[in-house]
């Protein structure tokens, strides 16, 4: 029998990721193949039997019947490999015809032969159904209950007068209901494991996500470092020396940053970016009538693409258009912005600017393409030319933003002993989940329909004793094993091998001390149920070994039949089906659990671990963006437009004002990568960190500390550094900073004898308390030269008093 | 004694240094302060003509021993006005001395804007508070600390953080003259729970002649 092979894992790796996890899905799938193919061969072998042993004159009826119950299973068949194919209602109907047919030809055939073809196959039908249709319980007890009908309905109409046999349906009920209970058995171990699985994934998740987000904090810090920080910190340092190698490393500088990834999350304005905007020099020069209504906040990525756009186009003007002046607009409609350059000049049509020239397409439309805005040229010869900038906040530049980052998200390493562990466990959690349910059937059986056909038929067997010891020896098999089983023990080799010894022997005594025409029938209560036993007791090794079980003990029971002399056709037939119907039965189960822990476990270990990564990617993902929009915020709304104004001439390193910024920058900086650092008091090294930078270029600092030191999270600590790093920044000799701590309060203070005054002080100090919640809380004091700035957080009240 | 009255003053510090400033800063006072003797021992303390000077400053430090708690204890013990005048800039050592009785706790970078004050304080039994003994007392979380008001909490951070009175009292929108008589307060609180000697009693009945504190707040 062929149970299919990989076909299926494509869909299941595509399936969300709620749900069924693989395990389980993978199990339900397998058994659902399972059931179709035992199904279908157990039609078609038996229904091939029952026509051989059918007469002559019934054969066309009977075939007529089987063929379309035939051409039934090979549509449901196909219906596997296609899964969403047919309807569901249609092939349950399908499945229900095949029973309808095989229980009509049971009085066209009519006999012994016809009776036990068509209870095999509604027997093994009824099982097979609690497997195909597992996920649809309803469904299977739907199908399971027609198959008891149709069984009535067969017995009625091929021996009339009879009053319908009760205990097959009996033994047909009890072999549903086990079924069931079995793959409940297995699916609640395959959940055990996908839970499991799922937990020991979390917490490696955590592991990975961690490891991913300090990977890029340090590339990221390490680029500023190299880039915006050592070009501000020159800047800051001193007058008087050759700047010239400034614009270019600031432009550098700028490209360098915009190539970190989550760059283009942070927010800047646009309209103090367009106040930036060269207007060149001597005969290229173009005056600029800058119309904007700022602030224009929006992300850097759009806003750098449009201000690299500006400047193209206005040496564009300077270049083509023949005119000395043009005008530039900015403004923002809906949730976005337009920017307008407009000329009075020359003009030119679009349609005929060569390929080659990059200019408009590249540096202005193409810029705008990338991060998910637009631009647009419009033209005439002699009637000036217009540039428009679009860009829309909201979904699709994120999308965009999102799109560029899948690709730059760091991969969690995959680890292959990881995955195998997973396919040990999962694997152990199915064979132990399918022993326990053949355990469970063995003892059902033997105790429920053997234990009744021992009963009945004392007076058939020679001696009648040797039977009933066989019967204990099997329960003493049973009772053995299942105490190692739940304990959660593995059966010792030498119980085993003493257990199938046993088991071997119950099948020759039960084989011997038969009636040979009586085997396989109503009174060989041993016949169908040593297989299960076998089973259970063999269900970790190949399936080779247990078909050698089943060889071994059908080889004794003929063996017994033909010692006593050659059955007839008929007679084989029947003990043929009945074989089919056991053995090929439980050889079947012995394959499917082969499959199971040989196909399934592996292939849910595998979509288990695609699953993980999949997941782990989506976390490391969310949680950088997290971090990138939360590092970028301060950053973009300072040292951007600084090193954008350094860039392209407009603020000088000769303005001490621009010094100054330069100089809070830096310090502001040094905080940050200092905000890794791996110490006890990371408040306080944040600002040695800041007191270095203006220590450094000549500023005296004294600082001090009182209070005993606690846990302060990371974004107050932004908060409460800040203000001191743009008071230190602006300060030219002397200053104090402080921090005490109270059971109820952190409180930062910095006091400058002499800070340079200009914007930066006041509204610096208060950029942060825009950007998050004000749970920092900053005063501020002037008095002559000096001022005083303290940030303030209050403390949640875990904090106790300290009693030593 | 009489505000304007020459202040006689005992210095004991291992550093020569520190020695030549300190005499230096007292020569420029107002008020007359003489340092009638000077050595790295605190035996000048003891023999004359050091044991007859109003306020001793003592160097905490002196040596290659620990803090020097056990003299300033016995220099207490004996009546002594003592200003600790050390390196030491940690609130525990700060809190020991004043518990121990010292007059005022002084850190040596406060030694040029302070010293000459908190001198003049401790020969007329005044309380005295430099902004690294109010961020102590501020920040003091143990169990047997008196009792202080928020504001009196505040005045004292603030003042230690800012070290400018015109600063504090414009922060808080009150007078310089209001901040210090809520330093003092705090002082007189503090005087009046540590170990008991003879210039904390003097300390607080000065203060309690002087309306600063109300005995019922004590």
């Amino acid at each position: 029998m062929r149970l299919g092979g990989y076909e299926g894992n494509g869909d299941g790796a595509a399936e969300p990721l709620d749900g069924p996890r693989s395990s389980e899905r993978l199990l339900n799938l397998a058994l659902e193949r399972f059931g179709v193919w035992l199904r279908s061969t157990v039609v078609c072998l038996c229904g091939a039997l029952g026509v051989v042993s059918a007469d002559v004159a019934d054969i066309p009826l009977a075939v007529s019947l089987l063929v379309p119950a035939l051409l039934a299973c090979g549509v449901r068949l196909y219906a596997l490999r296609r899964p969403r194919l047919f309807p569901l209602a249609l092939l349950w109907t399908l499945d229900a015809a095949v029973l309808v047919l095989t229980g009509l030809s049971q009085p066209v055939l009519g006999g012994d032969g016809g009776n036990v073809m068509v209870e095999a196959v509604v027997g093994i039908s009824v099982v097979a159904f609690q497997y195909e249709w597992a996920t649809r319980p309803v469904a299977g007890a739907a199908l399971a209950a027609s198959g008891a009908v149709v069984c009535v309905l067969g017995d009625v109409l091929s021996s009339p007068g009879h009053s319908p046999d009760l205990i097959p349906l009996v033994r047909m009920f009890v072999q549903v209901t086990l079924s069931r209970a079995a793959y409940l058995i297995v699916r609640a171990l395959a959940r055990a494991a996908d839970r499991s699985a799922a937990a020991r994934a979390a917490a490696r998740r955590e592991a990975d996500a961690a490891a991913a987000r300090r990977a890029t904090e340090r590339e990221y810090l390490a680029t500023l470092h190299d880039t915006a920080s050592a070009t501000l910190l020159m800047v800051s340092q001193g007058d008087g020396r050759d700047w010239s190698w400034l614009p270019p490393r600031a432009r550098q500088d700028l490209e360098a940053l915009s190539a970190v990834p989550g760059f283009e999350t942070g927010s800047i304005d646009l309209a103090a970016l367009l106040g930036c905007v060269p207007e060149g020099e001597g005969k290229a020069r173009v005056q600029l009538k800058t119309r904007v209504d700022g602030p224009l906040a929006i992300p850097s990525g759009p806003g750098l693409a449009i201000f690299n756009g500006v400047r193209e186009a206005v040496t564009n003007v300077a270049r083509h258009a023949g005119v000395r002046e043009a005008e530039l607009r900015a403004w923002t409609e809906g949730d976005g912005v337009v920017v307008e350059l407009s000329d009075a000049g020359r003009g030119f049509d679009p349609e005929s600017v060569p390929a080659r020239r990059r200019g408009i397409s590249g540096s202005i439309i193409g810029r705008m393409h990338a991060v998910g805005g637009s631009a647009c040229v419009t033209s005439h010869p002699g009637t000036g030319t217009r540039v428009q900038w679009r860009w829309h906040g909201g979904a699709r530049a994120s999308q965009a933003g999102d799109g560029a980052h899948m690709t730059g998200v760091p991969r969690p390493p995959r680890a292959q002993p990881q995955h195998t562990a997973v396919v040990r466990f999962i694997r152990g959690q199915l064979l132990y989940g399918a022993q326990l349910a053949v355990l469970l059937i063995s003892l059902v059986w033997q105790f429920a329909i053997s234990l009744r056909r021992l009963m009945v038929h004392q007076d058939v067997y020679r001696p009648a004793w040797a039977q009933t010891a066989a019967f204990v020896c099997l329960a003493a098999v049973a009772v053995t094993g299942g105490a190692y089983l739940l304990r959660g023990r593995q059966i010792p080799p030498r119980v085993r091998g003493w257990s199938l010894g046993s088991v071997l022997a119950v099948s020759a005594v039960c084989a011997f001390t038969l009636p040979p025409e009586q085997s396989t029938g109503p009174a060989d209560w041993a016949f169908g149920v040593v297989g299960w036993h076998a089973l259970f007791l063999l269900a970790d090794l190949r399936v080779r070994v247990y078909a050698a079980f089943l060889g071994a003990h059908m080889g004794l029971n003929a063996t017994a039949v033909f010692l006593s002399g050659a059955p007839t056709a008929a007679e084989s037939a029947v003990m043929g089906i009945s074989t089919i119907s056991a053995c090929g039965f439980q050889l079947s189960v012995g394959v499917l659990m082969t499959y199971l822990l040989h196909g399934t476990a592996p292939a849910a270990g595998t979509a288990a671990a695609q699953e993980e990564e999949l997941r782990t990617r989506e976390r490391i993902h969310e949680d950088m963006q997290r971090d990138h929009k939360e590092r970028y915020r301060a950053l973009t709304a300072t040292t951007v437009p600084l090193l954008v104004g350094l860039g392209h001439g407009v603020l000088s390193p000769h303005d001490e004002e621009v010094r100054l910024r330069c100089g809070v920058e830096a310090a502001r900086m040094r905080r940050l990568f200092a905000e890794s650092d791996a110490v006890s008091d990371p408040l306080l090294n944040e600002l040695r960190a800041c007191v270095e930078v203006v220590e450094h270029q000549g500023v005296t600092v004294s600082l001090a500390v009182r209070g005993r030191p606690g846990e302060v999270p990371v974004e107050v600590r932004r908060e409460l550094v800040d203000p001191v790093a743009v008071i230190l920044g602006r300060t030219r000799s002397t200053a104090r900073v402080t921090v005490v701590w109270t059971p109820r309060a952190v409180r930062v203070s910095v006091v400058s004898e002499d800070c340079a005054d200009g914007r930066g002080t006041e509204e610096a100090a208060q950029a942060h308390d825009r950007a998050t919640d004000a749970k920092v809380t900053v005063a501020r004091t002037t008095r002559g030269g000096s001022v005083w700035v303290e940030a303030d957080w209050r403390r949640p009240a875990a904090s106790g008093v300290d009693l030593t | 004694m009489s505000d304007n009255a020459p202040v006689s003053v005992v210095v004991v510090d291992d550093h020569p240094a520190i020695l030549s400033g300190v005499e230096a800063w007292y020569a420029a006072s107002r008020r007359p302060i003489t340092v009638v003797a000077a050595g790295d021992s605190v035996r000048e303390a003891w023999t004359e003509p050091g044991s007859t000077a109003d306020v001793v400053v003592l160097d905490l430090q002196l040596g290659e021993g620990g803090p020097a708690f056990g003299s300033l204890r016995r220099l207490v013990d004996a009546g002594r006005q003592v200003v600790v005048y050390s390196m030491r800039d940690d609130e525990k050592t700060a809190l020991s001395c004043l518990d121990l009785g010292a007059a005022t706790y002084l850190t040596k970078s406060e030694g040029r804007d302070h010293l000459v004050e908190a001198t003049l304080a401790a020969a007329d039994e005044r309380p005295y508070m430099p902004p690294a003994l109010a961020g102590a007392l501020g920040t003091n979380t143990r169990a047997d600390r008196p009792q202080l008001s928020l504001r009196e909490e505040n005045v004292l951070i603030e003042w230690f953080q800012s070290e400018s009175k015109e600063l504090v009292a414009q922060r808080l929108g009150i007078s310089v003259r209001t901040v210090n008589s809520y330093l003092d307060r705090v002082r007189i609180k503090y005087a009046n729970v540590g170990r008991p000697a003879r210039t904390k009693a003097s300390l607080v009945a000065r203060a309690i002649q002087d309306g600063l504190v109300d005995v019922d707040d004590l």
